[in-house]
This record gives C-alpha cells, structure tokens and sequence, in this order.
C-alpha cells in the first residue's frame, strides 16, 4: 500500500451503545474507542477517508489526520447526544 | 487482498497472556525480536465499512487484554503493512526504540480529563461584534482557569502532562503511575467546575499520547509514517 493511497472508513452514526469494556466505573463508551483505535499511537499509513454520515471527508497527510478525526468524532458526539433525547 | 494489522508491542514477560483471535475473528499472532513482543493479524483488506465499528472494538480489546497486564505500545487500527517482509523490515529498525519507550512508560497509565464549553447553554450575544468577542474572552478565560485548576489539582498525581487544546475544549493528558486511576478521578472531580463547561474523564488508556515521537511516528524504508 503505497503512501498517499487512501482507506475508506465510514462512520456512521449510529449504534453508539455503551461498552463495559473495563467495567464498573471505567465505562468507555464506542466514541473513546475510536478516538483512541484512530487517533492515538503508532502511525504506519499516511492518508484515509472517512465518511461520515455519507459525506465523505477526505484528509490527506498525517498531520491533517490527526486534527481531523478529532473535529469528525465531535461532529459524532453531537449525533449520539441528539438519537439520546 | 489480505495484510498485516499490528495491534501493538509490548515487553516480553512469560506470565502474560494473550488474546487468540483480533480483528474480523481473525487469529492473533505473536512475533518477537529481543525482548519486543509484537502483536498482529493476517487481516482482509480494505475492512469492511459497514463493520468498521466493531472492528475497532475487537481491535480495542487485543489491545485492552495485554495492556490489563503490561505497558504497550499501540499502534492505530489503520496502520497495516503491505506483507510479512515489511513488517519484519519495520520491526528490526525499530525495536530498540520502542523497548526504551516501553521501559520509560512501564509503570504508567494514561488518564485524560476534557474541558468543554457545554453546547448552547448559554446564548450567543449577537448584538455587536464587541459583546460577542467579550463573551467570547470571559468564555475563554474561564476555561483556561479551570484546566489550570484541574492540573494544580493533580500536581501530586502528575509524571507528566500534555495538554492539546481543540475547537471543542482542552484535553488534558497526564501520565500517571498505574493503580492511582482512581484518585485520579477523585482529584478532578474535587475540582469545581463552571456551570457553563462540562468535564469528562476517561481512562486508563495505554501512554499513546507520551510516546516519543520516533515511535509514533517511526521511520519506514527512510519515509516518516508511510512506506
């Protein structure tokens, strides 16, 4: 897979249950997860889509990866806040 | 196609025991240079995107059951290399690396706290330019005071603090010695907190955010991040 090729992953915004995953207290809902999964530790690919909600938002180069996930899971947050109402 | 998905690296120790299937129901697989243990899956590729979310569970959770047990080194669920040889290539340049990190982390947690404005609790002043930037800068200040006065509060707790600050509050990342999680938590919430912000805290998560940056980020074939 050569640098600048992309991936697509698409983030729906649905089915953000919450997981007991540590159990007790440490409950870590799906959002944490895939901040953490996508957006923290070592970095091997260098571009990705991510389609949110079917718009397809298109980040190319690490740097602008890491600023954007975070701007694309907050747009998530506000989605499962909105379905718990 | 298929290639290989590292889920992340830890130092070797016999009592650890090791999740037997990853990503997909796909088997974990274990290679081992020096003391560096390295934890992958021979994954179909590109994932599906309409499991993507509970790949990134099942990813989560390899993770999660080493990390219950030691300090490691994640790696992001999209990092994946082209075949067994570029990993192998990867491993060997750099292994010590990633050992020196595991060492200095090995003791640690990561905790996170979020300060965030809370969403339209209080209204927009619209009604000039100037009462919007003033509202703006008591919003601000008031922020900044109270990730200030969360860090003094956890001052104690403290190896180490990051802090990232983004258009939807400040994360504060802090380094803390493994089995204090909980007074972790008590400390922050002891930390009163403007009605108008809200705080989440999250953890213990593995020290991704105090890698060093040759770790996060390391050499591939001479190329940073990318082969």
């Amino acid at each position: 897979m050569g640098h600048g090729r992309r991936t697509l992953l698409s983030l729906m915004p649905n089915d953000f249950e919450t997981l007991e995953t540590l159990g007790g207290e440490d409950e870590v809902s799906l959002l944490e997860i895939l901040d953490h999964v996508l957006n923290s530790g070592v970095v091997i690919h260098g571009s990705l889509v991510i389609s949110l909600a079917g718009v397809d938002l298109v980040y190319l180069g690490l740097n602008v990866v890491l600023a954007s996930v975070e701007t694309a899971l907050s747009n998530l947050q506000i989605e499962e806040k909105r379905r718990q109402k | 196609m298929s290639r290989i998905l590292v889920y992340c690296g830890f130092r070797h120790a016999p009592e650890i025991s090791l999740p037997a299937v990853g990503v997909t129901g796909a088997p974990v697989q274990l290679t081992s240079l020096d003391d560096l243990c390295l934890l992958w899956s021979d994954v179909e590729w590109p994932f599906d995107p309409q499991r993507m979310q509970k790949s990134a569970v099942e990813f989560h959770e390899v993770v999660l059951q080493v990390f219950k047990q030691t300090a490691v080194i994640p790696f992001r669920l999209l990092s994946v290399f082209d075949d067994q040889q570029a990993f192998m290539t990867f491993a060997a340049e750099n292994h010590e690396r990633f050992l020196q990190d595991l060492d200095r982390l090995k003791d640690f947690v990561q905790m996170e706290c979020v300060i965030y404005p809370k969403p339209s609790e209080t209204p927009v002043d619209r009604s000039s330019g100037k009462a919007y930037l003033e509202q703006k800068a008591i919003a601000l200040r008031s922020s900044e005071a109270s990730v200030q006065a969360t860090q003094d509060a956890l001052a104690h707790l403290s190896r180490e603090v990051r802090i990232r600050e983004g258009k939807n509050g400040t994360r504060i990342f802090v380094l803390v010695d493994r089995g204090l999680e909980s007074d972790f938590r008590q400390a922050v919430t002891a930390v009163p907190i403007p009605t108008h912000l809200s705080r989440r805290v999250s953890g213990p998560w593995p020290a991704a955010e105090f890698l060093s940056g040759q770790v996060k980020i390391p050499q591939v074939d001479g190329v940073a991040g990318a082969k």
